[in-house]
């Protein structure tokens, strides 16, 4: 369509010329091009997903369970905030595993948010991220009050893999804001993984594979719990970094 | 009973542009977006991107606002309701014009 046309108005009523169909293909096709360059531009959801990842890397100490009984519970953390966040043994480093997630949760929200500002600003984009801030402050208070009140399911808590449940629920946002199909498929992967992890102790699969821990690896059990829903995370990160790397050297 | 509308009754005169399309376009696609994504990205001169940018923003389509990044001047842009509303309506009766032309081809 020239300028001058496009310009000009555009016609009323009457049959459809052949001008008139060229010309509405035509601003469709551009529509299309522009909506697939700008999200292309603005995608940039590879950092909160490896991210995320790592900070549940990080929380692997904190999943060793003790080798004897007993030992300290933490410094002093209520019950409900233990059960909602940490699961409920208390033994060992687990005492501060719901430390460790109030402080990963709240620093990794912080850090996407102020990472999404940052490249809004280079790329001259600006992705509406306050919606995955404000969900994950949401759902983590929420966590605290349905804890509180003890009606979070305790199948749900006691592995102490809730949070996963809470970063879920901020993929599901951020997809939703940077109008992912990828993300969202990231995010029904990753929400589908959580369950698992909060729900089925994931050992019984590697033990009917061949892994059968000696004694004095019991006290591991419990990791392929973390690590399933981490190497989600990584993976799906990696794999979007590269994509979207890929793409802005092509545009 | 009445004929339906002409599909083309439903093109706005402002947004019936092929880069005032595009403007709207991409700024439905983000919080926000500056002028210079928004120059680079419809290869326009700053002048002419000026002139489409007032135009929208008099029609109640855009904000337009200015900001600093350092001592770096920026100019952003952010599709109001209406915009979103006229944007809509355009592709919407755009998508009609062609279907139309589809079902009036012979076999």
């Amino acid at each position: 369509m020239s300028e001058q046309n496009a310009g000009s108005g555009p016609a009323r009523e009457g049959p459809d010329s052949g001008a008139q169909v060229t010309e509405a293909a035509t601003l469709l096709s551009d529509v299309r091009r522009l909506r697939r360059q700008t999200r292309s531009a603005r995608h940039a959801y590879w950092l909160p997903l490896v991210l995320f990842g790592i900070l549940t890397c990080a929380s692997v100490p904190f999943y060793i369970r003790p080798l004897q009984p007993g030992g300290t519970g933490g410094f002093g953390v209520p019950a409900f905030y233990v059960r909602g966040f940490g699961g409920f043994t208390g033994q060992g480093w687990r005492g501060y595993l719901a430390l460790y997630w109030l402080v990963a949760i709240a620093a990794g929200l912080t850090l996407t948010f102020l990472w999404y500002r940052r490249h809004g600003r280079q790329v001259g984009l600006v992705t509406p991220a306050r919606g995955f801030l404000t969900t994950g402050v949401v759902v983590s208070l929420l966590t605290l009050v349905l804890s509180a009140v003890g009606v979070l399911p305790g199948d749900l808590t006691i592995r102490g893999t809730l949070p996963f449940l809470i970063i879920a629920a901020g993929l599901w946002t951020l997809a939703r804001a940077e109008r992912s199909r990828a993300l969202t498929v990231v995010a029904a992967i990753y929400t589908a993984t959580a369950l698992v992890a909060s729900l089925y102790n994931i050992e019984n699969v590697l033990f009917r594979l061949g892994w059968h821990p000696a004694p004095d690896q019991w006290q591991l059990t419990s990791l392929p719990n973390v690590l399933l829903p981490a190497l989600v995370l990584l993976a799906a990160g990696l794999a979007a970094y590269m994509a979207q790397r890929r793409t802005r050297r092509t545009a | 009973m009445s004929a339906p509308e002409h599909p083309t009754n439903g093109l706005d005169e402002t947004v019936h542009q092929r880069h005032r399309l595009g403007i709207l376009t991409i700024a439905a696609e983000a919080e926000s977006a500056d002028f210079g994504y928004l120059r680079d990205a419809l290869g326009l001169t700053p002048g002419n991107l000026s002139r489409h940018l007032t135009v929208l923003e008099e029609a109640g389509l855009i904000q337009v606002w200015k900001g600093y990044e350092g001592r770096r001047p920026r100019t952003w842009v952010r599709i109001t309701g209406d915009g979103r509303s006229a944007l809509a309506a355009e592709i919407a009766a755009l998508t009609e014009l062609l279907r139309r032309h589809e079902q009036a081809k012979p076999g």
